[in-house]
């Protein structure tokens, strides 16, 4: 669209080169526009990521929360199965349910023939297959 | 035209825009101003000081190492525990306070009232309460009344190995036993961190965050098996009450071959929680700390370096054997001397020719002297040290008692008196331990109570204990088989156990009085080892006054040691030797 000068017509007397009125130039948007949106973009980017960091750092902190929670309840569990299986604690019970320790142990003398092993002394003296 | 003639006038509007537009730059310029001065002058002061109240610095305290028994069983550990504490400024009913919290907790409410009502800012209604009691109490809301997490230590096992782990006090710290022998390695490293936290107390993520991790201490793995443990600690409360109603009972029980120690225990027992014994007295391990005139049972010792030095052998007949000696003239005035120079034995007796077997397996004072008259007093003192009497075994446990050796110069009678166990003092565990040479062959090793201590890198194996011949296989072969007799047919046939072949040695010390001479009251002792033609285990029982009919070890201590024996080898799986 820019003015271009009539080419000056043979003979014609009356004719006269005018000098178009200068037109500003247009300012150049687009560079400015992306510079922008680059910054806009950059700046939601940055603010998301330190939020998504953020809400990381608080998930973690959770973790490390429920962690200690549990390596905690781990402990007192660990602790009342070792109370549980404490000697002082199962031999009463034993006691009650009428079992005792054995006192007389029973001599077991196998032969080990392969054919035909068999216990050839107890303490009662029987020989059993 | 007009707005040039209306300016040639005062016009109050434009005047007060203009006030208003200097008031707002001044303003504007103030802000300015202040903005440069947070933002670059004063900015490092300004940001160290919101740093400063951002930032908190704390140490972490170390996870506390753990004790297990051989088998992996929990022995001690420590668990998060609340700590109950009041502000007194803002109990509103301190008496109703310290009567429901003191009854609740086992704290005297006289005393809580008094907290209560102090003029301090903090005080401590109980320490280390289980979690779920102080949430009970905490539910009540009262005013005034807050917990606070800590770390309290917890021995799952109870009484039944408090004397071998000991305890620690009310902030962590070793007091006795294993607890303080490893407190170093227990205790671990504390860490640090240092972070910004919000007003909230959160901490903020992005801020300086900077935490060096505590190093949680060693886990002990100790050589205790803790079945044996309640085992032995059973029998010996069988022997404190009615009929034997002695006043303690020891017994320790020794693997032969690693000097591992199986079990250590004692009656009365001892509370960890409450820090007293059944009888209220306060802590104490007479198997490592007590010492006591060990009696018969050093006759071993006596007669094993004999045979070694070849002064007399097992068939040697020695001749004219009374059942009083007097090396001293007229030291025997009455049937009570029994000081400076009379010896008698336990039972009277003709006299007559004894072989070393006899004496032995009939623990004849007499003979043993004679035994001993045939070695000579230096070369006995060099093997009753050997045998570890006389200085400390080297034990990981505190404050073991070394014994004592009474050779002043000039005491004519003291070799005599250490022949047959008086005039020296010994521990339990020393007992067991020179026994323990006797089964390995002649070789004697420390008593340890720690096999390993494990961290995040693994398990560290303790240094190997250490290791000395005292006498040859072939004298500790040929003493099992005196210790066999004395089992078989001698004086402690109640040390039988079935299906095992067993070998031991009663020992019966009268105890010296405060006024220097023997009371009736004694010390009955067996110490004794099976399968005895390749031992495993050795068993030391101390039974300290017990009844008068069970005066002796063959009637008190030897029962004990045949009940825990009996356990101690079907707990190893050790295969039955004495099957005719």
């Amino acid at each position: 669209m820019s003015a271009r000068p009539q080419r000056a017509i043979t003979g014609g007397q009356g004719l006269r080169v005018v000098k178009g009125r200068s037109r500003s130039k247009r300012p150049a948007v687009a560079p400015w526009m992306i510079m922008a949106l680059v910054g806009i973009t950059a700046f939601l980017g940055l603010g998301f990521a330190r939020t998504s960091l953020d809400k990381s750092a608080f998930d973690l902190a959770e973790l490390d929360r429920a962690i200690a929670e549990q390596t905690d309840i781990n402990r007192e569990l660990r602790l009342e199965i070792a109370q549980l299986e404490n000697p002082a604690h199962i031999a009463p019970l034993a006691e009650e349910m009428g079992l005792v320790i054995p006192r007389e142990t029973r001599q077991l003398l196998v032969d080990l023939d392969p054919t035909s092993p068999r216990i050839v002394r107890a303490d009662d003296g029987e020989g059993t297959q | 035209m007009a707005a040039i003639t209306a300016g040639k006038k005062w016009d109050p509007s434009r005047a007060r825009l203009a006030l208003m537009g200097v008031v707002l730059l001044m303003a504007w310029g103030v802000v300015a101003w202040r903005l440069v001065d947070v933002q670059i002058i004063t900015a490092p002061e300004v940001a160290d000081k919101g740093l400063e109240q951002r930032l908190v610095i704390r140490d972490l305290p170390p996870q506390r190492g753990k004790i297990f028994d051989r088998n992996g069983d929990l022995l001690a550990m420590t668990v998060e525990s609340q700590s109950l504490y009041a502000v007194p400024a803002q109990v509103e009913e301190p008496l109703y306070v310290a009567q429901q919290f003191g009854s609740f907790l086992g704290v005297d409410p006289d005393l809580l009232y008094e907290r209560l009502t102090s003029d301090k800012d903090f005080v401590y209604i109980k320490r280390q309460v289980d979690s779920a009691t102080a949430e009970e109490l905490l539910a009540l809301e009262v005013l005034g009344v807050y917990s606070l997490p800590e770390p309290a230590r917890v021995y799952p096992a109870g009484d039944v190995a408090s004397h071998i782990t000991g305890f620690v006090d009310i902030d962590g710290i070793g007091q006795e036993g294993l607890e303080i022998v490893y407190e170093e390695a227990l205790r671990g490293v504390p860490g640090r961190a240092k972070f910004e936290r919000d007003l909230a107390g959160r901490v903020i993520p992005q801020g300086e965050n900077n935490i060096v991790p505590a190093v949680p201490g060693f886990d002990l793995n100790t050589t205790i098996d803790l079945p044996l443990q309640y085992q032995a600690q059973q029998a010996c409360m069988k022997a404190i009450k009615k009929p034997v109603n002695a006043a303690s009972c020891w017994v320790v029980v020794l693997e032969v071959e690693t000097g591992e120690i199986l079990a250590m225990t004692g009656a009365p027992t001892f509370d960890p929680v409450t820090k007293q014994t059944s009888d209220g007295e306060p802590f104490s391990n007479f198997a490592v700390r007590g010492v006591y005139e060990p009696g018969s049972t050093e006759k071993l010792i006596t007669v094993a370096a004999a045979l070694e030095e070849k002064t007399v052998s097992v068939s040697s007949v020695l001749p004219n054997i009374a059942d009083v000696l007097e090396l001293r003239e007229d030291a025997c005035r009455s049937a009570d001397d029994d000081l400076y120079g009379c010896y008698r034995d336990f039972d009277e007796h003709e006299t007559r020719d004894m072989t070393v077997r006899d004496i032995f397996v009939l623990s004849s004072n007499v003979g043993t002297i004679k035994v001993a008259e045939t070695l000579g007093q230096s070369r006995l003192i060099d093997y009753i040290k050997a045998f570890g009497l006389g200085s400390p075994t080297g034990v990981d446990y505190t404050a073991e008692a070394p014994g004592i050796l009474n050779f002043a110069a000039g005491c004519e009678t003291c070799w005599a008196s250490a022949a047959i166990g008086y005039s020296v003092a010994a521990t339990p565990l020393q007992m067991a331990a020179a026994y323990a040479a006797i089964a390995n062959d002649g070789t004697w090793i420390t008593p340890h109570l720690v096999a390993s201590q494990t961290d995040a890198d693994g398990t560290t194996q303790m240094a190997g204990p250490v290791t000395r011949q005292v006498v040859s296989e072939e004298t500790a072969r040929l003493m099992r088989e005196l210790l066999a007799g004395v089992v078989d047919v001698g004086t402690g046939t109640n040390a039988q156990v079935e299906g095992y072949r067993v070998g031991g040695k009663t020992g019966t010390a009268n105890i010296l009085g405060s006024d220097g001479r023997y009371t009736d009251a004694t010390r009955a002792s067996f110490v004794g080892m099976a399968p005895i033609d390749d031992p495993k285990v050795v068993v030391a029982v101390l039974i300290d006054s017990p009844s008068f009919k069970y005066r002796t070890g063959g009637a008190s201590a030897a029962p004990v040691f045949a009940e825990v024996m009996e356990q101690a080898l079907h707990r190893l799986g050790v295969t039955p030797d004495g099957i005719e």
